[in-house]
């Protein structure tokens, strides 16, 4: 059990770190920003407490939004990502199936629930992000593509990364 | 009242979620940075620490262009240095005294130099943080140049770092003025291109050329007067029927900041205090 706890932790930290560090200033085509720290989120194990969902999401966005001067952008759109992200995998997985394996990943849900679970997460994500960001600089065009693009490097991102780091 | 709470224990999930939007919305609607608190943001420990670090292993990257630019720049003030001395002489042998007043402008100003630890040009909303503080002298609403013009402008200090709003941020509007005339307007930045900025409320009946040079117009304590800030490039809009609004190429390369300087200025309490009306 503490195993696990120190494993997410050391996960947080290397999310966190990378995103300040390395992906935030990454910038495809002038539109597209990875945000790699959403597959915190993901990864959290279905089993776990909504509320403990919900603080680690807006722990999260917290610490990012300390490092990136975007005061409270990041941590609304992680607390919103948290909450719909169970409905969203009850959406796509069938109930009885992850009894195995409290963790998503490609083994515990199956490759192709798992990319539409995380495309799904991802999406939601950048779309609530870059439209709060947005609020008082609207042009519907760019925020548009600053999502799409957003979530396609990261989805992309997010997936091998996964494929390196989970036990099959 | 084992009711009411009962009703908070089941739907606590909601009420944590409430909780939780509510201080994002809290920080979020915070709009002006000039009322943030050290703690959240990048000038604070931890981040200007893990920026720091980074900084220090990835400086090496760009000294090549930093080389040129300022071995060009270098070259530029060498030749004024002797074209002023020779004035200064010239002018002391027509005066006949032993020293000259201090131009006012550049007089009463000090500059500290500081490294940048953390930039940004890609989101609607840039800052920068850089490695002074308090203990360096630095306080909040310091102009901040690089040698090639205007950066933006002191907003939070703690003790050995700062953040500064980066001139590639609608909330900093600079005031500005073609060189050689003194009408004056606005420097904004329209969240477009990192290279690019507008220059508003210009008065219509003002003649300039494309390829002018914009320079600070003195009219805040931030900057003196005539530090470059950009050129003008390209067709006006003119929104209003009173006022032009020109396209400004800046000539501040803010992909490659890497050391700035701030500037003190010694007059700034007398000037501020006459602005709030409390002087006597």
């Amino acid at each position: 059990m503490t195993k696990e706890i120190i494993r997410f932790f050391i996960l947080f930290v290397i999310l966190v770190l990378s995103q300040v560090v390395v992906f935030n200033h990454f910038c495809l085509f002038g539109v597209a920003i990875p945000l790699v720290f959403v597959y915190f989120i993901i990864k959290l194990p279905i089993t776990l407490g909504t509320n403990w969902v919900l603080t680690f999401s807006f722990l999260l966005g917290l610490a990012i939004d300390l490092f990136s001067n975007t005061q409270g952008m990041n941590a609304l759109a992680c607390t919103l990502t948290g909450i719909i992200r169970l409905p969203v995998l009850r959406l796509y997985a069938p109930r009885q199936d992850d009894i195995t394996n409290p963790v998503p990943s490609v083994g515990s849900l199956g490759a192709v629930v798992f990319m539409k679970y995380a495309a799904t997460i991802i999406t939601l994500y950048c779309l609530l992000f870059f439209v709060i960001e947005a609020f008082a600089f609207f042009d519907i065009m760019r925020l548009l593509m600053r999502a799409a693009g957003s979530a396609l490097l990261t989805f992309v991102i997010i997936i091998a990364f996964d494929g390196f780091t989970s036990r099959r | 009242m084992r009711n009411l709470l009962n009703f908070f224990i089941r739907y606590s999930t909601w009420f944590v979620f409430v909780f939780y939007v509510v201080l994002s919305c809290v920080l979020l609607f915070q709009k002006n940075p000039y009322q943030h608190h050290v703690y959240l943001t990048s000038a604070n420990t931890v981040a200007s620490g893990v920026y720091d670090v980074t900084s220090n292993i990835t400086g090496y990257i760009n000294l090549r262009d930093i080389n040129e630019d300022l071995q060009r720049r270098n070259a530029m003030l060498e030749s004024e240095v002797i074209a002023l001395r020779n004035r200064n002489r010239q002018l002391r042998q027509s005066i006949m005294q032993d020293s000259l007043r201090q131009l006012d402008s550049i007089g009463g100003f000090e500059f500290i130099i500081a490294s940048v630890i953390n930039n940004s040009v890609i989101k609607p909303y840039n800052y920068i943080t850089i490695d002074k503080g308090k203990a360096d002298g630095l306080a909040p609403e310091m102009g901040v140049m690089d040698q090639n013009g205007v950066v933006g402008v002191v907003n939070v200090v703690s003790d050995h770092h700062a953040r500064i709003i980066s001139l590639l941020n609608p909330h900093f509007r600079l005031s500005c003025k073609l060189r050689g005339n003194d009408a004056f307007g606005s420097l904004v930045w329209d969240g477009k291109k990192p290279t690019e900025a507008l220059l508003e409320e210009l008065p219509k009946q003002v003649k300039f050329r494309h390829g002018d040079t914009i320079i600070t117009s003195g009219y805040s304590a931030m900057f003196p007067e005539g530090i470059p800030v950009g050129i003008i490039d390209g067709s006006t809009r003119g929104e209003d029927d009173n006022f032009n609004t020109l396209r400004i190429k800046l000539l501040t390369d803010f992909t490659t900041l890497s050391t700035v300087k701030v500037i003190s200025n010694r007059d700034i309490v007398d000037i501020r205090q006459a602005e709030a009306g409390t002087a006597n």
